[in-house]
């Protein structure tokens, strides 16, 4: 008797107990963190763009209206460009291959693409800007082999930034690509075998179709990673052909015009969004997978 | 046939090769920057004409570089300690809890993560500037924080999300309390997200760079930012050193994550 009382009053106890350690609550901390140190910064720092230095629209006039900011905004999307089209031609054949590669070789290849990828960014473009200067390795090389008289101009310009950010990117399409190749149907190639395709008619028709979502998706992402990329086109890059996250801290830094900074800062923003919304709407995470 | 990589044909050349001439892209540029920083060259002859360590008899001489090197270290830790503590408690909120708006929140948490970092920068510094946190340790490590937090909830979601809650709540039924529970039954179940997320934010704080160029001062910069302002003057093989010493670490931290992986497994 007295054990089923107990059993009785200790059962929803414990149901509660339960039930109280799933709660919202323990969000909160983070959300507060998060609230405080970059939702409201964020907001604050767009809110400038349509107060300061007077109320209104001037900041985004002047901004859309000037040949030298518009410029800007056009080398940005032509550098993203090339970066992504230059990783996906490149990362294609690379990801194909780690896919059906015997698993020794691929685990190499796998650790290299990791170490690259975790290598401190700054000792990276600090790499290239050596071996890409006037004097460098790669103009010595080009030099000695008599391929060229005098040194290419190889940084500080569109040819180093492309460099320098493709051979940042390329895991990041290397990766998802690998992984959309990886799961699809040895069978499928193999039917299109026995209906008497070629090898060239089995990738145009069959494994670049099948794969075409999950480079579109790779691309997507290496290009709106590309527009907000700082440190490397700043470095290896030229004042000819600046992108628009320098100039935003150009804005900032060097000249504190908060409400310019604030109006380029949104531009940026509402294209990265897009391109996410782009991004999710058409291929959502699953399906990024799946091919 | 294109997915079978013994029957390739001749296409296997060309696949094998992209590798290869790949694998050396990515590669390459590191092993030269360690080779260079060993060179005697002061400017960055490759071949170099001898080898020399002085380049990092410089580093260690100078106590800006071992300064900034501390910092990045102080500051690396506490926002692992942090981001790893909140990423586990906000990460049993998000995959226990049932409330409505639970996918928008998740989605909020990993925002940092695709928002140009640049935006994130330049609105703390102009928050941080009013409030007076900037160039002071705090004001680094709720940067960097807000970075890191989002790889910690994610390694850390995905890890709770393979786990079987029942096993929790039995232990709770069994009489322990659900805290107890959670630390001595779910946490070590949990241990290789909570390891990755360690290192991610370690990691993501050790290398940041562009939100640290805005939050540092001429009294405290991390290693990356003394990296910067280096290379914004001259190329000194002064950097190649302390780049090697930075790939070091990477390369020390991936072995010991894979190790670590490893032993977990078995």
């Amino acid at each position: 008797m007295l054990s089923r009382i107990d059993a009785q009053t200790t059962r929803p106890q414990t149901a509660a107990r339960i039930r109280r350690s799933t709660d919202f609550d323990l969000t909160l901390p983070a959300l507060g963190l998060l609230v405080l140190f970059f939702v409201v910064p964020v907001v604050i720092l767009l809110a400038r763009s349509v107060t300061e230095p007077a109320p209104g629209l001037g900041n985004y006039a002047e901004l859309l209206g000037s040949s030298t900011y518009l410029r800007i905004f056009a080398n940005t999307f032509i550098v993203s460009g090339l970066v992504t089209l230059v990783s996906l031609v490149i990362g294609f054949p690379v990801a194909w291959a780690l896919a059906i590669m015997p698993s020794r070789a691929a685990s190499i290849v796998f650790a290299i693409l990791l170490l690259s990828m975790w290598t401190n960014l700054l000792a990276r473009t600090y790499a290239w800007m050596v071996l890409l200067q006037r004097t460098g390795v790669i103009n010595k090389m080009l030099m000695g082999i008599g391929l060229i008289d005098q040194p290419l101009p190889l940084v500080n310009n569109l040819t180093g930034v492309t460099i320098g950010m493709t051979y940042i990117m390329l895991p990041f399409i290397i990766l998802p690509l690998y992984g959309v190749i990886r799961k699809l149907d040895p069978a499928i190639l193999q039917a299109a075998a026995l209906c008497g395709a070629n090898r060239w008619q089995a990738l145009t028709r069959i494994l670049l179709p099948l794969t075409l979502p999950g480079m579109a998706a790779g691309a997507l992402m290496v290009f709106v990673m590309s527009l907000g990329y700082f440190v490397t086109p700043a470095l290896l890059g030229g004042t000819a052909n600046m992108m628009l996250a320098e100039l935003i801290a150009q804005f900032v830094q060097s000249l504190v015009n908060w409400g310019m900074g604030g109006a380029a800062a949104l531009v940026l923003l509402v294209v990265t969004l897009a391109l996410y919304a782009v991004q999710l709407r058409f291929f959502g995470t699953d399906r990024m997978g799946g091919g | 046939m294109l997915l079978n990589f013994d029957r390739l044909g001749w296409w296997k050349l060309v696949l094998v090769g992209i590798t290869l001439l790949t694998s050396a892209f990515l590669l390459l540029p590191i092993l030269f920057i360690a080779a260079l920083s060993f060179g005697s060259s002061q400017w960055l002859i490759f071949p170099p004409p001898g080898w020399t360590l002085k380049w990092y008899q410089e580093l260690f001489a100078d106590p800006r570089w071992l300064e900034s090197a501390w910092t990045s270290f102080r500051i690396a830790v506490i926002v692992t300690v942090l981001s790893v503590l909140l990423g586990l408690v906000t990460s049993f909120g998000l995959t226990r809890g049932r409330f409505i708006f639970r996918e928008a929140l998740k989605a909020l948490f990993l925002t940092p993560m695709i928002l140009p970092v640049v935006v994130l920068a330049v609105a703390l510094y102009a928050f941080f500037l009013q409030i007076g946190l900037n160039g002071t340790l705090t004001g680094f490590v709720i940067s960097h924080l807000v970075l890191a937090l989002p790889f910690s909830i994610l390694s850390i979601t995905s890890a709770l999300e393979g786990f079987d809650k029942s096993i929790e709540d039995a232990a709770v039924l069994c009489g322990a309390s659900p805290l107890e529970a959670k630390i001595r039954v779910t946490l070590p179940a949990i241990s290789h997200g909570v390891f990755s997320a360690a290192v991610f934010s370690f990691l993501t704080s050790w290398d940041e760079v562009v939100v640290a160029i805005f939050m540092s001062s001429p009294t405290l910069q991390t290693l990356p930012v003394k990296v910067w302002s280096t290379l914004r003057q001259d190329l000194t093989p002064v950097v190649a050193a302390a780049s090697t010493l930075l790939i070091l670490l990477t390369v020390l931290l991936m072995v010991l994550a894979a190790l670590v992986r490893k032993g977990l497994k078995s």
